[in-house]
């Protein structure tokens, strides 16, 4: 285990994830698990977070369907496909960011703030809290996280032609109206 | 934290030479989260074959995080005696699995399904990025406990068919 930690760990993680097709996850995952738990046996010195880059280590979405444990594995590749992906979730997030940007004028909010860098919107509303959204790419869904509801993370729902969070059947545009509303009591409209 | 980074970052890529000198950034990350990540508890693995041994595994390399969470059942009582983790991500998501198996021992499996990731993101003051890792963690337990029960109920029903042989 000492030798192997000499390793940098990120190239650990690739050349195990470049592991033959038949590979699933439960038998690679015992390895992957023993050489990839971050814990205090790391250089003082190495920075305190270590960020996975999807484009660096990512073999396509995990072949979770054996023996699975969490919530239900979809091949998000099947459900949409990456272009139409960005596309969809852009032209959502950048919609978000004029109309919020709009009702920013509208709403005198000490602290209102829009901001949209590296394909992440945030929107600080001062000491009302903060709502980040971002696109999880791998997964095909828009990640959002907001200081009433919490995180949530939102599936294109083709039928609907909206996004939704499975969990709660919560569509997206509809949950940041209602919030927003009752955060800074006047409506907006954001279809 | 991650956009200031990358603003950085790109600031360099492009050649743009900044106006002033480089600021040291603030430090983000609340001590609850920096205490997980130097002083980690229950870090290891239990046998998964073990009957007793409820593993929950979540999330995906692809995404950045990989939490898998295992909790060990006492046979009699029910409840969770030990529970360990191991997961691959950020200083959040490992901070927020290691609190997670904190709170499960000593429990029901009934009373963890409670526990929800807004405590565990206000136990450790996750900013609105990381709250996602805190749900992670809420999902681990639930997948473990999942696993555990499964197993229980497949324990028990080899035990009935025993006794019914024996009978």
């Amino acid at each position: 285990m000492a030798s192997s930690s000499r390793l940098p760990i990120l190239r650990r993680i690739s050349i195990l994830l470049k592991a033959p097709p038949s590979t699933t996850l439960r038998s690679s995952l015992p390895s992957l698990a023993r050489r990839f738990f971050l814990r205090k046996a790391l250089a003082p010195n190495v920075s305190p977070w270590i960020y996975a880059s999807s484009s660096r280590f990512c073999s396509g979405p995990l072949n979770l369907h054996q023996g699975s444990q969490g919530p239900a594995a979809i091949d998000y590749r099947s459900v949409l496909s990456e272009d139409e992906y960005h596309r969809l979730a852009n032209s959502t997030i950048q919609d978000l960011q004029e109309k919020l940007e709009e009702y920013g004028d509208i709403v005198e909010l000490e602290g209102f703030d829009v901001d949209y860098g590296n394909e992440v919107l945030t929107l600080k509303l001062g000491t009302l809290g903060t709502y980040v959204m971002n696109k999880q790419t791998p997964n095909r869904q828009i990640w959002l996280s907001s200081p009433i509801s919490g995180p949530s993370r939102f599936d294109w729902d083709h039928n609907a032609q909206a996004w939704v969070y499975r969990r709660t059947k919560a569509n997206l545009l509809k949950l940041l109206e209602s919030e927003l509303e009752q955060l800074c009591s006047k409506p907006v409209n954001l279809s | 934290m991650l956009r200031l980074v990358a603003k950085r970052l790109l600031g360099t890529a492009s050649g743009d030479i900044p106006s002033r000198p480089l600021q040291i950034l603030p430090r983000l990350y609340h001590e609850n989260v920096i205490d997980h990540y130097n002083n980690p508890r229950n870090v290891g693995s239990f046998d998964k074959n073990d009957p007793n041994v409820g593993t929950g595994l979540v999330g995906a390399p692809a995404c950045g995080d990989v939490m898998k969470l295992q909790i060990k059942i006492d046979e009699e009582s029910g409840k969770i005696v030990d529970a360990c983790f191991k997961t691959f991500g950020c200083g959040s998501a490992i901070a927020s699995s290691s609190v997670a198996t904190e709170w499960v021992k000593g429990k029901s499996m009934d009373e963890v399904l409670t526990i929800k990731n807004t405590e565990i993101a206000k136990h450790l003051s996750l900013p609105p990025v990381k709250l996602h890792c805190s749900m992670l963690a809420e999902d681990a337990i639930k997948a473990a406990v999942k696993d555990a029960e499964a197993k229980r109920a497949k324990t028990n029903a080899t035990l009935k068919g025993a006794d019914v042989k024996s009978g």
